[in-house]
């Protein structure tokens, strides 16, 4: 049984299919790494697993519950979370207001408030903004807000947590902090995680697989060093990324 | 269902249309381009409506004259609101987070100000003139000349605001900031030009709307409010933001609007437009025409 | 701990002193007292469904009509009590039937379509008494206005409560965050379509009860005047200018513009209306956190 299942799943947009009869599994405590150019269909791919989308067709599968179709909220009260590649705080809360928001209503459901204070607190410990706590959202550079989108999916415990481009538009030092962080995520909670990056050197590094789409298909799936040296990932992401 | 068939109504419905159409336009252009909602739309026409009646009244002037001027004073009004105010709104990040609910509060202040304001100035007292009063004989349709001067003009000058967004060069910028406003100012397109420009002309044709029909309905300080609910209910019908889809709307509701009342009463009137309003938002949460909002 | 007790001293004597009102007041002055609480128990409301979601309402007029009509149609058939109740639940039970529809529009749809289903219904009411061939209803024999005095004071506190409560509350946290981003609110776990409509529906109650209060005080019923949209407009003036984050808000909003009324609407209307006007769009342009959210922040800078 694998942890995560996605079957022939298809996204049409009026015309445009963004995602095309893509499948894939994973297993617990795995670090899959979603890579493609711009449009390729990963930011969807996200969309649907979280429940932000329904699928035109094909399912998703989490310990062999069907999660397709139920809408965001109970997606994630069955343990998805995720984070968006333009980040989405909720600027006039406190940074701790933001992540009580995750731990009050997630799959943790914590329902004290007090207590959800305490583990909200360790979070933000966690992920580096504990001094930062009582700031508004709105307050924090864009590395914090990125470490802010990690802590408000942490607080909800998710079992699969989707991180897209977390490491985008932070410095080397940054990028380098948070790697660590992702990889301490993974150890200290068996978290299996799903990364889109566009540091290729970051996801060689961080992933134990990787799978590569393009226009909405899945051209590949294996592991960093074969997905960097395969031609149809170098003509398809590299070539495309050098027209741009 | 004779009566239904009869170009009388037809002819009411089409007056009627190019009224909302007008208002609608201004409405449109300025939530299109900065996403703020000018509920003193009705209000602007009330202006307009004014500054006709004081124009025949003292001066003699008609209003085919006088809507020049409504145009000229509502325009510039909405200048002065864009520098002294809207511009702030639009650049101050905390006001502009919740720039939709932000600026129907202040327009909301405008609306109270200038119904009040008219009232000191002017009293409420209903005021209306007889202007272009000639019966036409269209078939077996009898019609005053004041109501086709107010279709013709109020046609005119919407055709002339739709073809000039659709043509021109400013009017391409400005459909491009609808579209996209960060695209739009990475190409270079000045905003703050466009915006004034979307000021002074949705401004304009609200004075322009209020002039012509001032010369068919009475005009009074609160007189406003009807024609604001009318004309959002004509761009929420279109899809907020399109210009061509007002019209569609305008059309739309006018038609309800009379051809309803003709087969009930004018007692259901309000419960007719506010009842296909509310239906359609129920049923297409983003317009009859729009596109599905995020 | 020492700002607590003060303002728990303070909140203690205010209340003392509301209990007190009748037997200190002029009957006019009752009747001021009486408005002032009815615009702090709407305007209330309308900050626990509004304040907190950002789904601005520009319709509660309907609840607060709806209360009226029930309260005029039922009068002397019931006790006062269970009428009074019934207004409460008649603009509760509008709300949930609206609510899902309606809450499924958002921004500036959802404005607008509130007021329109306010007017919609204002017209339905006056269509029906039209068909009844009634013209306004009087009502005989209401409660004198001490005891109204009363009624309208606890619903002011619950109101308030209400407000004070939800805001602290794990709704609260819920409510305010789909008010920031409800896709990144519903991504976190948060039940947004149920949360809106249970705060919509909760924030419908207390205007009907209020409505139902307010035609016995009146003892007249006239839709066009109950259902009048200047009230929902006014409730959300009041909100922006006490500031619609927090209870003390809608206190400080009613208690201010109750005032201002006092002092200016009997001598100069108009002139009343335009500096309502200038202050509704100052408040928005300059305070848009209003007095309570200005005095908060001046406090802790004080503190700080």
């Amino acid at each position: 049984m694998s942890f995560l299942r996605v079957e022939n799943l298809t996204r049409r947009f009026g015309g445009i299919v963004a995602l095309h009869d893509v499948s894939f599994s994973m297993e617990k405590g795995e670090i899959l790494g979603l890579m493609g150019a711009n449009g390729a269909g990963k930011t969807t791919l996200f969309s649907l697993i979280a429940g932000n989308l329904p699928p035109s067709s094909g399912h998703i599968l989490l310990e062999d519950e069907k999660i397709d179709g139920r809408g965001p909220h109970r997606v994630n009260r069955l343990g998805v979370a995720r984070t968006f590649q333009i980040v989405r705080p909720f600027a006039t809360m406190s940074v701790l207001d933001n992540v009580m928001v995750g731990a009050l209503y997630g799959r943790s459901r914590t329902l004290s408030q007090p207590k959800a204070r305490e583990k909200c607190r360790a979070i933000l410990d966690e992920v580096g903004l504990a001094d930062r706590a009582d700031l508004p959202a709105a307050a924090l550079t864009l590395a914090g807000r990125k470490r802010l989108e990690v802590a408000r999916a942490l607080a909800t415990e998710p079992r699969l947590l989707l991180l897209d481009e977390v490491l985008a538009g932070l410095n080397a030092s940054e990028a380098n902090d948070a790697l660590d962080l992702i990889r301490h995520l993974r150890d200290s909670r068996m978290l299996s995680i799903i990364v889109i990056e566009h540091v290729m050197k970051a996801l060689m590094r961080l992933s134990h697989r990787i799978l590569v789409l393009h226009d909405g298909r899945k051209i590949m799936e294996g592991a960093p060093a074969e997905v960097a040296n395969d031609p149809r990932v170098i003509k398809a992401y590299l070539g495309e990324t050098r027209d741009a | 269902m004779d009566q239904l068939a009869s170009t009388q109504l037809l002819l009411s419905a089409l007056v009627l249309a190019s009224i909302y159409a007008l208002v609608a336009l201004g409405l449109n252009l300025i939530y299109g381009t900065m996403r703020l909602l000018n509920v003193a739309h009705g209000e602007l026409m009330m202006l307009g409506g004014y500054t006709s009646f004081w124009a025949f009244e003292l001066l003699g002037v008609g209003t085919l004259w006088s809507m020049f001027g409504a145009i000229a004073l509502t325009a510039a009004l909405g200048a002065l609101c864009y520098v002294t105010v809207f511009r702030y709104v639009v650049r101050n990040r905390e006001l502009a987070a919740r720039l939709e609910s932000n600026s129907l509060l202040i327009f909301f202040g405008f609306s109270i100000i200038i119904q009040n304001g008219l009232s000191i100035a002017f009293s409420a007292d209903q005021r209306s003139y007889t202007y272009l009063n000639g019966i036409f004989a269209l078939g077996d349709a009898r019609v005053e000349l004041n109501r086709l001067a107010v279709l013709g003009v109020g046609a005119a000058a919407t055709a002339a605001c739709v073809l000039f967004f659709r043509f021109s060069r400013l009017g391409l910028a400005t459909r491009a900031l609808i579209q996209q406003r960060d695209a739009a100012s990475l190409v270079g397109i000045n905003a703050d030009r466009i915006q004034l420009l979307v000021f002074c002309v949705g401004f304009g044709m609200a004075g322009l709307a209020g002039s012509l029909v001032s010369m068919t309905e009475t005009v009074t300080p609160f007189g406003g409010f009807p024609y604001t609910i009318s004309a959002f209910i004509v761009i929420i019908l279109g899809g907020l933001g399109n210009l061509t889809g007002g019209i569609l709307g305008a059309v739309l509701l006018a038609t309800i609007e009379i051809y309803g009342v003709a087969l009930t009463s004018s007692a259901y009137r309000s419960i007719l437009v506010y009842g296909v309003f509310i239906a359609i938002l129920f049923l297409r949460p983003q317009g009859l025409l729009g596109r599905k909002m995020r | 701990m020492k700002t607590r007790i003060f303002s728990l001293a303070g909140i203690a004597v205010l209340l003392a002193l509301c209990i007190a009102a009748p037997q200190m007041l002029d009957a006019y002055s009752l009747g001021v007292a009486l408005q002032l609480l009815s615009w702090i128990a709407l305007t209330q409301s309308w900050v626990t469904f509004s304040g907190l979601t950002g789904y601005v309402s520009l319709g509660h007029a309907v609840f607060y009509g709806l209360g009226a009509y029930v309260m005029a149609l039922l009068w002397q058939s019931a006790p006062l009590w269970e009428i009074l109740l019934g207004s409460g639940f008649a603009g509760a039970l509008l709300a949930l039937v609206i609510g899902y529809p309606a809450l499924r529009v958002s921004g500036p749809y959802f404005v607008i379509l509130t007021l329109g289903l306010s007017e919609f219904f204002k017209y339905i009411v006056i269509a029906v008494e039209a068909g009844l061939e009634s013209s306004g209803r009087l009502i005989f024999g209401a409660p004198d206005p001490e005891t109204l005095y009363y009624i309208m004071l606890l619903l002011a506190v619950v109101a308030t409560l209400l407000t004070w409560g939800l805001a602290r509350s794990r709704w609260g946290a819920g409510l305010r965050a789909i008010r920031e981003d409800e896709t990144a609110a519903e991504t976190l776990g948060v039940p947004v379509t149920f949360l809106k409509i249970a705060a919509f529906v909760i924030s419908a109650f207390i205007p009907g009860v209020v409505g139902a209060v307010w035609v016995l005080r009146t003892t007249y019923f006239e839709p066009m005047q109950l259902f009048s949209p200047t009230t929902s407009f006014t409730i959300v003036t009041m909100a922006i200018i006490g500031g619609s984050d927090r209870a003390p808000g809608p206190i400080f909003g009613a208690a201010f513009i109750v005032l201002l009324s006092e002092l200016l609407w009997a001598r100069a209307p108009h002139v009343y209306l335009v500096i309502l006007g200038v202050l509704l769009v100052s408040f928005v342009l300059f305070v848009p956190k209003g007095i309570s959210g200005q005095l908060a922040w001046l406090m802790r800078r004080r503190r700080a």
